[in-house]
């Protein structure tokens, strides 16, 4: 047990850093940025204020990295952090954060607190202390290559099953393409529509592609508990795939923190630079539609808004794409009350959709998403992360609210023109 | 001690030992900060961190809309007390003089009767915030001992400054005098074991925040 | 009798059906792969979806068992996904399209509910790990014909 925590503290000193000394030394208790945070606004309740999630962490730093915190330790006058403490910190870092960063983007001295959320999540699961759903998780990802489960017997059934919809061929295994496509078990297991769709759009818009069948999935679960190592192996896959396959990027798919995972994260975990690009689909997307190669006919006559998902938008960068994408097939687009780089989470991200024990939580705290909703009065709503898709379905139907939630890639997909419908005589 | 001798002390050899420990103690909690460094991004970077970084110093000086209409006290009593504070040691002719005696820059002064003004209304604001502390659920779970005592020795040298001026209280002027300048050492001696460093670090960390958001493309 | 044989025409003859028989057939396609579902509350809801007599109030209450049953047979994410599971929860967004109104779903909820259906089929054979190429389409091409002669 205690070594555990010793390396739980290890850790901890690891992850401080000038950004993180610099935050903890100017935080004033403000509390302004549980206002920010949809766990405490939905719930009233104080310990899920943000910067206090990152209690232990504190007084990490402060007994080790401050000449007055050193000081008192040495004659015994601070309290250090103990096992226990890690233990009731477990639901506040993990249950009730999503590491989504709108606090961050509020703090008036400038506090990033989601960035030490996940540093201090490196510290609890060394210590031992991470949810036993994301641990299994974790493990499937490192053992089978997907935290689902998801084998490649089963991806080349889902394959087949969209060729035979589609009446043409998916490229696998493709050496040159331009890109590899990765893909979540999310989106292989529960809507793997999401490959006929990119199918369909590539071959409209002639895009060179293929997805690897030795690194398929983008899902990083290493990033989700806090375990940079497997996180940096379960990189290391892709960047070894996209090696192999000599593509020019990586695309990742609609999944949240695979984005984080990949693309910002990614060459730091392995400690270089890629040699190949990564885009978000939704970027290639913008960037196939101002080139002129996606052509769509028709318009979504019902009435659209578009959730941010956090590591896309606020988080990743890519907050203007989506709107253009959606109002080339929207006839009527509605942005939510506080949107772009501050629309609200959708409570499900970093690993709290995969903890059952925060189940009645993110119920919970999907009553923001919905005032969100009841403001503004769509008929559908339109995202583009499977998780946060199956979380608002999942919110929805709880609060009995009628509407269906949608995949932007998908609803592109719908309206493109020419023949490439499903059902081609190909 | 008589008055005087108190006097003396204060302004003397009182106020070098609070500056020496006010400028060593700042010195050393920045470069405390500075040196754990921070590791160079890998990532392809979208946007500029050093742009995004500056920016976000003075952005994030304007709450955005969502955080004014929840939190709209907390925000304005702030502002109005910073703010107050700020005139109030700044703008004051004889602290100007104080400055000018001591670091040779001078500048334009406001009229004392705006800076008395100023005085209460700051004074006002903080015991606002300070019943605003006691009762926000928030604030008060996440408020300890140095909270506290960061506010008694913030609003102490308003105070004293302000009966000194006035020549309120049974004690004679230049007494009066003295316990405002000791008030002021206090706060100088406990800044930098607190979190009164904001004044310094809120630079650095607004930075590093809009600097790795400015990286991604984020306007934070 | 009417004869369909490959997808183009399928999805033509889908689309061109009124919201009631479209909803009935998909309603067909979804009991053809019933079997794969475990969860008892579809069974009512197609008998619902099938019936040409059902009121507004059964087919939206239909609808709102239909989405709980999908999401409760969903894998959540990370956890240890089970295919011949999953092939019931694509059975119940299977019928689930078949009572979404069309206006809410553009592709087509008969057209949805087939391919739901067709993607249980393939959940079961990755367990399975049978063969069933253009089966359930055939089978679903059979269904409509044998529907439009009714």
């Amino acid at each position: 047990m205690s070594a555990s925590l010793d390396r739980g503290l290890n850790a901890f000193r690891e992850q401080i850093d000038a950004p993180v000394a610099a935050f903890f030394s100017s935080c004033v208790h403000c509390g302004l940025c549980a206002e920010a945070c949809l766990f405490y606004t939905e719930t009233n309740d104080p310990t899920l204020t943000p910067i206090h999630k990152l209690e232990p962490l504190r007084r990490v730093w402060k007994q080790e990295y401050t000449f007055w915190g050193r000081y008192a330790r040495a004659f015994g006058l601070t309290r250090p952090v103990t096992d226990e403490e890690l233990t009731d910190w477990e639901t506040l870092v993990y249950d009730s954060c999503t590491m989504c960063g709108r606090c961050s983007m509020v703090c008036p001295v400038g506090n990033d607190i989601a960035y030490m959320i996940r540093k201090m999540r490196e510290g609890m699961a060394a210590a031992g202390h991470a949810p036993p759903d994301l641990v299994g998780a974790t493990q499937r990802a490192v053992t089978i290559g997907s935290p689902m489960g998801v084998k490649l017997p089963a991806l080349q059934a889902q394959i087949r099953h969209a060729e035979e919809e589609l009446g043409f061929s998916i490229p696998v295994d493709v050496e040159g393409a331009d890109y590899m496509l990765l893909l979540s078990s999310m989106e292989i297991m529960n809507f793997p529509e999401f490959i006929s769709a990119i199918a369909r759009i590539f071959k409209h818009a002639n895009v060179s592609w293929t997805i690897s069948s030795e690194a398929f999935e983008a899902t990083n679960s290493g990033i989700q508990i806090g375990v940079s190592d497997i996180a940096a192996e379960l990189v290391e896959r892709i960047v070894a795939a996209a090696g192999k396959l000599k593509v020019k990027s990586v695309i990742s798919p609609e999944c949240g923190h695979a984005y984080m995972a990949i693309r910002w994260e990614g060459p730091n975990l392995i400690g270089r630079p890629y040699d190949f690009k990564v885009v978000h689909i939704l970027e290639l997307l913008e960037q196939l539609r101002e080139e002129g190669r996606l052509r769509t006919t028709g318009k979504e006559t019902q009435r659209l808004t578009y959730h941010d998902p956090c590591q896309i938008s606020r988080r990743g960068g890519v907050v203007q794409q989506p709107r253009n994408l959606l109002n080339m097939v929207a006839e009527d687009f509605v942005e939510m009350p506080e949107t772009g780089t501050m629309n609200w989470c959708c409570g499900a991200g970093g690993g709290v959709s995969s903890n059952e024990r925060a189940d009645d939580l993110r119920l919970k705290a999907f009553n923001r998403k919905k005032k969100q909703l009841d403001a503004i009065h769509p008929d559908a709503i339109v995202s583009a992360c499977s998780n946060c898709r199956i979380h608002l379905e999942d919110g929805l139907e709880e609060y009995g609210m009628d509407m269906p939630v949608l995949s932007l890639t998908e609803t592109i997909a719908e309206y493109l023109a020419g023949s490439e419908q499903a059902g081609s005589k190909e | 001690m008589s008055e005087a001798e108190l006097l003396l002390w204060v302004r003397g050899p009182a106020l070098q030992i609070a500056t020496a420990i006010f400028l060593l103690g700042v010195v050393v909690r920045l470069a405390e900060i500075l040196m754990l460094g921070r590791k160079k991004d890998l990532a392809e970077a979208r946007g500029s961190a050093v742009a995004g970084g500056l920016r976000t110093i003075f952005s994030r000086f304007v709450p955005d809309r969502g955080t004014l209409q929840r939190s709209t006290f907390n925000v304005v009593a702030g502002y109005i007390f910073h703010i107050g504070f700020f005139v109030v040691l700044f703008l004051f002719t004889p602290h100007i003089l104080l400055f000018q005696d001591v670091l040779n820059v001078s500048w334009p002064s406001l009229p004392t009767p705006m800076v008395d003004a100023t005085t209460i209304v700051t004074i006002i604001a903080l015991l606002a915030v300070l019943a605003h502390r006691l009762q926000n659920p928030v604030m008060r779970f996440l408020s300890g001992f140095q909270d506290y005592l960061v506010w008694l020795v913030t609003i102490l040298p308003l105070v004293t400054g302000y009966l000194a001026f006035h020549r309120i209280g049974a004690v004679p002027p230049p007494t009066l005098i003295a316990i405002h300048i000791l008030s002021v050492e206090l706060l100088m001696v406990i800044f930098p074991f607190t979190k009164l460093m904001h004044a310094f670090t809120f630079f650095m960390a607004r930075y590093y925040n809009g600097a790795i958001s400015g990286y991604r493309g984020v306007n934070s | 009798m009417t004869r369909i044989s490959n997808d183009a025409e399928f999805r033509k003859v889908l689309d061109g059906l009124e919201p009631v028989r479209q909803r009935q057939v998909a309603a067909r396609f979804v009991e053809n792969v019933l079997v794969l579902c475990s969860d008892e509350r579809l069974a009512s809801v197609l008998r619902i979806a099938a019936s040409s007599e059902s009121s507004q109030e059964e087919l939206a209450e239909a609808l709102k068992t239909a989405r709980a049953t999908t999401f409760a047979c969903h894998t959540r994410c990370g956890s240890e996904g089970d295919w011949s599971e999953q092939a019931g929860y694509f059975v119940a967004r299977a019928a689930t399209a078949a009572l979404t109104p069309i206006g809410q779903m553009p592709s087509g909820p008969a057209w949805q509910a087939a391919l739901s259906s067709r993607m249980a089929q393939t959940s079961q054979s990755i367990v399975s790990g049978d063969d069933i190429a253009g089966q359930e389409s055939n089978q679903q091409y059979q269904i409509l014909s044998e529907f439009l002669d009714s």
